[in-house]
């Protein structure tokens, strides 16, 4: 037996303080963080509080920050948390109100299920069959692995998105969206997508940082999930939106000039054809730019920015080929070259 | 005051279940109660199945399906229940398919079914080793598109009953500490089962009889409450369960000298023995020195005959579980396994509608316009021994009748109307612990509640350790008494729900021992050393356990008959019970 110090974050809502609080307890091989919570509520101080019941990583309650990173604490060893000596931090999960010590709020994120609709949507008009849908076990091996979600929140507390737009669906709900598109009973696929496409906070907001995957307790995959809708989004056709006109933006700045073109981009993502009819939102969205643009002239960064050259000669006939390539792969694959274009974005550090 | 028309307590598959079938009457109100969120509910644990008749992989019938069933239960099972079972199993399904339950697909595209014990054919239909977890999100889902209230962490109090009508419930809200009466013409109970009892279980922390205990203190008796399933294969030490799948898809169990015991117990089964068998064999190697490890407490499960490819895809929890949770891949090397307390078998009695009555005594009138279903009730489809993947079917299946039972009666209701006076008891628990400030501690009489039911209410019972383990809760229930506990806030209180619970685990534990202790025969789930056998005679009858009046020690104990009137075949007679 060991001891192992735990450093919790707590609120008292009585008195709105916010503190942190050290707590030793005895650890046995094998002790599980969640163990050792309730060693410390059982033991030394009942009012700490916090949302458990499985203790077996099926019921989703007990997601909770480990040294700063999202995880289910039933499901988390303390030999495996801490460095020997070193003591185990307990926060609340991020991108939401807490309610009381290691309890948040998680209305907000349950919320973004109901407003993605993330349930079956029958075929209207059209009696189920009399026993079971067929579905090929390879169709539902591609999907069933979303369907996996515990709806825990550790992704969502550790989105880097949620953290500064309230609006986000996040992860978790885009996830599940994902599911109900790829499912074959369900017949709400084109309205799916493109609700996922034009909403604000849809799949065109995740910034591909990757959190999602890297917190998810199961093998959900949600940033994966969010990739293969933008495809499906932009093969449906649902084209006419700031997240697709961005990307092929991107592209063809990159397939013109062998690098990103920084100054048309603005203008390409809110749509030349949109500013040139006089749209008033697409001025609108141009105008938001302008603080940025401001900046970085006071920085003396924007000249620099519109001087940069594109790649030599040698460069940009590679980047060409690249692009070949893609295309047959497309045509082979059935992957598609613009959406490819995002996979290529990060690939080069576009932003 | 708050009101509804159908009020449900408890969110799991046959609270959500029987929601979704009252939400189709459009003029009706109806809200779920739950203590955690509907998607922690302990019904998404169950991993390995959900049990109908399809015949998708061989030829089944749900005659069959019903024969099994009534002989896993070791007779005890009303075999008008588990005709309706059997026979409702397919539709349910296709129902649960239809709404976008993720089944697991056979190479036709069908849902696959697998193997598993107590049944001659394979009739688990699954979702990887985490079915529970499929149908209860495709529930949830389902009632997020009907839109039906939900009061999500609230805890239910006190049923109030008043000459034999049920008025509603006194609920407590855990994020603001109000307490709440919500009148309801008609109220369903599927608030799960009680094995939080017990040292080593599978069960959730939440899983602590609240309901059940709620309906006994109404005055309604308990059926069938000795009736604990230990099921065979926890992981060691935690009890965690690690589903019935992995033998179902040809897992082994081993003793120290690496036999597979079960040759020598249910040599024509195996490890695919009902449940009760397969623990009872463990146990007696246990006890006979053959255990594993340096503790010798428990016996080896060895994965690997099933191979790499098929674990991978078949079995990810349990693959995973004992990896997290025990250090061990199966992969490599046996886990080691122990009995584990899993099921309850007993409740609040029921009809096949879901009404609660209280059976086949004169005079004994039902509870109007209260409803049961699913682990809290005992209606009773398992008798003395639940088969696996009954339960997610009990739960869908009479769930979802409790709901067509609420329909057909609940126009006829009068509303009701919980008067302040109605919420004295209630409120006067919830301010006795919130005042109190006695020497005991909820965690240490817990912790030795769950000692005593496991080591003297186990596996095997007898005279002698029954009545000290009844001695010892009555001990724990005196010292409850002057308990007191350290949050005395409003704002989601746990410290205060542990001790409500505990409360209720003290009361219920006093009816599993009181009942072990009367039944003198070994049935199913019950197995007394000192009466092995089986006894028809005396005991082929359900007990009945009434809270003790003014003047009584302890639980009143009456006897019902067994159903034997399935209506679309003969019963099954009684016949000895070897596999």
């Amino acid at each position: 037996m060991a001891q192992q110090q735990f450093i919790i974050e707590r609120y008292n809502p009585d008195t709105e303080e916010s503190y942190e609080e050290s707590f030793d307890v005895d650890v046995q091989p094998g002790q599980t963080v969640l163990d050792s919570l309730n060693a410390i509520k059982w033991e030394q101080d009942g009012t700490l509080s916090f949302r458990m019941s499985c203790r077996h990583a099926i019921c989703g309650s007990c997601a909770m920050k480990v040294n700063g990173q999202s995880m289910l604490s039933c499901q988390t060893q303390v030999d495996s948390a801490a460095e020997r000596g070193d003591p185990i931090r307990i926060g609340p999960q991020g991108n939401q109100n807490v309610v009381k010590d290691l309890v948040v709020d998680v209305t907000k994120f349950l919320d973004q299920f109901e407003r993605a609709e993330t349930w079956l949507e029958p075929h209207e008009g059209q009696d189920p069959p009399e026993k079971e849908y067929r579905q090929k076990v390879e169709e539902f091996d591609h999907w069933s692995h979303a369907s996996t979600c515990i709806h825990c929140g550790a992704c969502y507390s550790d989105c880097t998105v949620a953290a500064v737009d309230e609006n986000f669906l996040g992860p978790a709900a885009l996830a599940k969206a994902y599911r109900f598109v790829m499912d074959s009973r369900d017949s709400k696929r084109t309205e799916r997508l493109q609700f996922l496409s034009e909403e604000q906070g849809g799949i065109w907001d995740c910034t591909r940082c990757y959190m999602c995957v890297q917190a998810c307790p199961k093998d959900v995959l949600p940033m994966d999930a969010i990739m293969e809708l933008r495809t499906m989004a932009i093969e449906a056709g649902f084209t006419n939106n700031h997240g697709t006109r961005h990307h092929k933006g991107f592209t063809s700045g990159v397939r013109k000039r062998g690098r990103l073109d920084e100054m048309m981009l603005p203008i390409q993502s809110v749509g030349i054809g949109r500013l040139l009819t006089g749209n008033i939102s697409a001025h609108k969205e141009m105008m938001d730019y302008t603080p940025g643009a401001i900046r970085l002239l006071k920085a003396r960064k924007l000249l620099k920015i519109a001087q940069r050259h594109g790649a030599n000669a040698e460069g940009r006939e590679q980047i060409q080929r690249i692009f070949e390539e893609v295309e047959t792969e497309k045509h082979h694959h059935n992957v598609d070259a613009e959406a490819f274009g995002a996979e290529f974005e990060t690939a080069i550090g576009g932003h | 005051m708050l009101q509804h028309d159908v009020l449900i307590v408890g969110s799991g598959l046959a609270g959500m279940r029987a929601a979704l079938e009252v939400s189709n009457d459009p003029t009706l109100d109806v809200a779920i109660l739950t203590k955690v969120h509907p998607l922690r509910s302990h019904s998404g644990a169950a991993q390995g199945g959900i049990a109908a008749s399809l015949g998708n992989s061989a030829e089944d019938s749900w005659d069959l399906h019903m024969f099994d069933t009534v002989k896993g239960g070791d007779y005890l099972v009303d075999q008008d229940a588990a005709e309706v079972l059997t026979r409702e199993g397919p539709e349910n399904i296709f129902e649960l398919e239809h709404m976008g339950c993720a089944f697991s697909r056979d190479d036709e595209g069908r849902v696959a079914q697998r193997r598993f014990g107590g049944h001659t054919a394979p009739r688990a239909c699954y979702a990887a080793d985490r079915t529970g977890h499929a149908v209860l999100t495709v529930l949830f889902e389902q009632l997020l598109r009907r839109g039906v209230k939900v009061y999500s962490e609230w805890y239910a109090l006190d049923l109030v009953v008043k000459d034999n009508v049920c008025q509603g419930l006194v609920a407590y809200d855990i994020l603001s500490g109000q307490i709440e009466a919500i009148s309801a013409k008609a109220v369903m109970f599927g608030t799960g089962g009680y094995g939080r009892a017990f040292r080593v279980t599978t069960n959730a922390f939440a899983s602590t009889g609240d309901g059940v205990v709620m309906a006994y203190r109404a005055g309604i008796p308990l059926e069938d409450m000795e009736f604990v399933q230990f099921h065979p294969t926890g992981l060691q030490g935690s009890g965690i369960l690690l589903s019935e799948a992995a033998r179902g898809e040809g897992a082994h169990i081993v003793n120290s000298d690496g036999f597979r015991f079960m040759e020598n117990y249910a040599p024509g089964r195996m490890e695919l023995a009902p449940r009760d068998i397969v623990a009872r064999a463990e146990q007696s190697e246990i006890e006979a020195g053959r255990g594993v490890t340096t503790l010798r407490d428990s016996v080896f499960m060895d994965l690997r005959p099933i191979g790499e490819e098929r674990i991978r895809y078949a079995l990810p929890s349990v693959l995973h579980l004992a990896r997290d949770f025990a250090g061990i891949d199966p992969l490599d090397a046996p886990v080691p396994i122990q009995p584990t307390a899993h099921y309850s078998m007993g409740g609040i009695p029921c009809d096949i509608n879901g009404q609660v009555r209280i059976k086949d005594l004169d005079g004994a009138p039902e509870i109007t316009g209260f409803f049961a279903a699913g682990e809290a009730s005992c209606v009773s489809v398992h008798g003395a021994n639940r088969l696996g993947t009954n339960s997610l079917l009990e739960a869908v299946v009479f769930g979802r009748r409790a709901g067509r039972g609420i329909l057909d009666v609940v126009h006829d209701l009068e509303p009701t109307n919980i008067a302040e006076g109605d919420m004295a008891d209630a409120v006067g628990e919830v301010d006795k612990f919130l005042r109190a400030d006695g020497p005991e501690k909820v965690g240490q009489i817990r912790a030795e509640l769950r000692d005593t039911l496991m080591d003297k209410c186990g596996v095997f019972r007898d005279d002698a350790q029954l009545r000290e383990c009844l001695a010892e809760v009555k001990d724990y229930q005196e010292r409850f008494r002057r308990v007191s506990i350290d949050d005395h806030g409003s704002t989601f209180n746990t410290d205060l729900l542990d001790a409500i619970e505990l409360g209720h685990m003290l009361e219920y534990s006093e009816v599993i021992v009181t009942g072990a202790l009367a039944r003198q025969e070994s049935r199913g789930g019950h197995a007394r050393r000192d009466f092995p056998t089986r006894d028809d005679d005396n005991w082929f009858r359900h007990t009945l356990a009434y809270r003790p009046q003014d003047g009584e020690d302890g639980p009143r104990l009456e006897y019902s008959d067994v159903n034997m009137t399935p209506q679309y075949r003969e019963p099954f007679p009684l016949q000895e019970r070897t596999y």
